[in-house]
């Protein structure tokens, strides 16, 4: 019984986290149609604060946002809708969520830590609401404040273009703290407001850090039981370890039984964590009630139906429990239990599947140890690489720093002869490739982890292919996208996949003569390697130089490069080949000397999301 | 308007120093992050330009310490380590300008510029 309620509990969570990234995605999208309208881009080109605020407040009030604002791109609020809707404090807080969408020029939305100041700034009411007063809870970890004045939010931030150009950015979010949409939806929908004994049965929170700012757990006097904290043993596994949590845990004043994981914001901290729990009396009440259901029945003489239930629930159960056992024994690496007799019937079925999904993951295990001594050699290339980049940056880019600002300094005098002006512009150019080097150095080393989010292959190509339209023009080439239709949404990590797009055209690019074409497409595909497994695929094409049959095995080696001394840096298919095959993907490439090349990148589509993984949407 | 400048390589401060100064600003080069704490205690400065590497104290105990002492200090942080693990660190504990090592002129007087209008 008791298990059967973790298990219960584990799927609630599930639901939890669902209606925790459906309000991010409620959030995003208005914001994202708002900035698309021609009325709001013209406002924002002219700097029109007035005309800015009143589309904001009906694109507030519309979507429920708390806050909003735009941004330009220097990253000074112009205008939000709170009451101070043209902001005059002299030094602005900064907007971490906003700043990261103008620098990476892309949309982000997610969680988000607001300090005290950058709420107050946007409505003083939010700064006083965001206030939460640590109360003493009997086994959380010892935490030296008294109150919390930070707020956790939900935001996204949008970064507007006009043709090329960024404009500034739109953004907008609710508070979570002392926030109850959220927590309560949780618990009307996901446990259909059942009550048990006067108090509803199951109850959700969100934590900040180990902190409820937002639950519908109450405490002794009946109210929400915010500014209580999560006990120690949780807050180390969750926060601290990243882990998800699930058990019989002490809340607040009862025994539940819980799940908990953690909340990471949008920079990939783990800032808070989701919570939902159900009594732990009410499964005990439930087990004693059946039991005594089952006492009655048999002392009433009905002793046939008893003993027909039974046969009939052992036949269909004992497979079922077989199964489950099975599953069990697999998920601890034993590939090949023992799962009983196959019947005929749907149980019958269940145990096909189940042989067969064995089957498959014994084939992937073996996949894997073939492929793992290769990609040894590979991060062991990286980690050398990388100490050594770590090294050369900090020693070069310091006394680069006064090569270049030196010959910056010097140019800027009008007293010098032209010979000189050459000569000094030389020297800016090489140490510009030093710097170029010394970057790309430090980009192929590091093996960072995948923040990947849902994403639309397509938007992502056709964003890329926008920054660099103009070069291409500028080289009189032609540059084409036929996107793919129907195409599903793939958890990538945005930023790290756009720029193995832009490398590749880069690439396609230089090796183009003026006239040339370069077509990307996007399509399904199945995998040719991974047993047809389905994914998605980029291919750039190019009418270029084509690539010499004995180079092709070497273009994603480190430091190989055909380019001219100056030009490329032989890193870019390097760093590309390691950020796709961290994504479970591959590049293939097709040449022709002479003719052209095609380059393909294939990602699998995710089949099994990693939640926990994911709480930027 | 004064601009305190803290790096541990001589280098560093000159060229900060050669190029702020020909924009009209007074600069005040310092070599460690407790040099730089006692220099904020006696003077007052519109702007800390902060390296993150140095010997015993680095940039980010500096830039704890500043926002503690002087919450509404502005703060630009500077590094050759250029990655998003590096500005993210400083971003969250309250010095979100960074610029990366090594700069030209304009970049540099365009991230002062951000920051003190
Ligand atoms: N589309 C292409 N057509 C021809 N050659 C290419 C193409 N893409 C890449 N290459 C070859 O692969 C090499 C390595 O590319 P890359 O790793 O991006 O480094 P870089 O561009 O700095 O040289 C290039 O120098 C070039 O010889
Ligand atoms: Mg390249």
């Amino acid at each position: 019984m008791l298990s059967e309620a973790t298990n219960r509990v584990r799927l609630d969570l599930n639901a939890a986290r669902e209606i925790y990234e459906t309000r991010i995605k409620a959030i995003r999208s208005p914001l994202g149609v708002t900035t698309l309208g021609f009325g709001f881009l013209s406002a924002l080109k002219t700097h029109d604060a007035p005309e800015l605020v009143n589309r904001l407040r009906r694109l507030a009030q519309n979507a429920e946002l708390d806050f909003a604002g735009v941004v330009t791109s220097e990253r000074t609020t112009l205008c939000r809708i709170g009451p101070h809707s043209i902001p005059k404090e002299a030094v602005q807080a900064a907007n971490p969520i906003a700043n990261l969408a103008l620098d990476r020029g892309v949309a982000i939305s997610g969680t988000v830590v607001l300090s005290k100041e950058f709420l107050s700034a946007e409505d003083p009411e939010l700064a006083d609401r965001a206030a939460i007063r640590l109360l003493p809870t009997p086994r959380a970890a010892p935490r030296d404040e008294k109150q919390e004045t930070s707020g956790m939010a939900l935001m996204a931030a949008i970064p507007v273009f006009d043709g090329g150009d960024l404009l500034g950015a739109l953004y907008g979010g609710v508070l979570l703290n002392r926030g109850q949409a959220i927590v309560d939806k949780v618990r009307d929908t996901v446990f259909q407001q059942e009550i048990y004994k006067g108090r509803s049965i199951g109850t959700a929170t969100i934590f900040f850090n180990d902190l409820r700012i937002s639950t519908n757990v109450l405490a002794p006097d009946g109210k929400r039981a915010i500014g209580t904290r999560v006990s120690k043993e949780v807050k180390e596994h969750v926060l601290d370890k990243g882990e998800r949590w699930t058990d019989r845990a002490f809340v607040v004043s009862d025994w539940y039984i819980t799940a908990y994981e953690p909340i990471e914001d949008i920079f990939g901290n783990r800032v808070g964590m989701l919570y939902v729990g159900v009594l732990e009396e009410k499964y005990v009440d439930i087990r004693r009630k059946a039991l005594s259901i089952l006492v009655l029945m048999t002392v009433a003489g009905m002793g046939l139906a008893v003993g027909l239930g039974y046969l009939l629930a052992d036949k269909i159960m004992r497979p079922v429990h077989r199964l489950i056992a099975a599953s069990q024994k697999v998920s601890e690496g034993n590939l090949s239990p023992e799962i009983g007799p196959i019947s005929r019937d749907e149980i019958g079925v269940l145990q096909n599947t189940f042989k067969n999904m064995i089957v498959s993951l014994e084939e992937r295990d073996r996949r894997r140890r073939a492929e793992s001594d290769n990609r040894l050699l590979q991060s062991e290339k990286q980690a050398s690489i990388g100490r050594l980049a770590a090294g050369v940056a900090h020693e070069i880019n310091n006394p680069l720093t006064g090569v270049l600002t030196y010959t910056h300094m010097l140019l800027r005098r009008r007293d010098i002869g032209d010979d000189i002006r050459s000569d000094l512009e030389t020297i800016a150019q090489s140490t510009e490739r030093v710097r170029r080097i010394v970057k790309g150095l430090l980009d192929f080393s590091r093996q960072t982890k995948l923040d990947r989010e849902p994403t639309e292959v397509n938007r992502l190509v056709d964003s890329t292919v926008s920054l660099i339209e103009n070069q291409a023009l500028v080289k009189g080439l032609s540059i084409k996208f036929n996107p793919g239709e129907n195409l599903p949404v793939l958890t990538l990590d945005r930023n790290q996949v756009q720029s193995v797009l832009f490398n590749i055209i880069m690439n396609a690019l230089d090796a183009t003569e003026p006239g040339g074409k370069i077509t990307i497409s996007t399509g399904i595909s199945l995998s040719a390697r991974d047993g047809g497994k389905k994914g998605v695929e980029i291919a750039v094409a190019d009418t270029g130089c084509g690539i010499a049959p004995e180079d092709l095995d070497k273009l994603f080696d480190p430091f190989f490069t055909t380019k001219e001394v100056g030009q490329g840096t032989g890193l870019g298919l390097a760093v590309s080949y390691g950020i796709v095959q961290r994504h479970g993907g591959t590049i293939r490439v097709q040449s022709e000397a002479g003719r052209g090349s095609t380059f393909t990148i294939w990602l699998p589509v995710d089949e099994t999301p990693e939640r926990h993984e994911n709480t930027r949407s | 308007m004064k601009i305190l400048v803290v790096d541990d390589e001589q280098i560093v401060l000159n060229s900060c120093k050669r190029v702020l100064e020909a924009d009209g600003f007074e600069v005040f080069p310092v070599t460690s992050a407790q040099k730089a704490l006692t220099t904020l205690e006696q003077e007052g400065f519109s702007l800390v330009l902060i390296d993150v590497k140095m010997p015993e104290r680095d940039g980010m105990y500096l830039i704890e310490e500043v926002k503690k002492k002087w919450p509404d200090m502005p703060m630009i942080v500077m590094s050759g380590y250029d990655i998003p693990e590096t500005i993210e660190e400083a971003a969250k504990i309250g010095a979100p300008i960074f610029i990366a090592k090594p700069f030209t002129p304009d970049e540099l007087l365009a991230k002062v510029r951000q920051v003190i209008g």
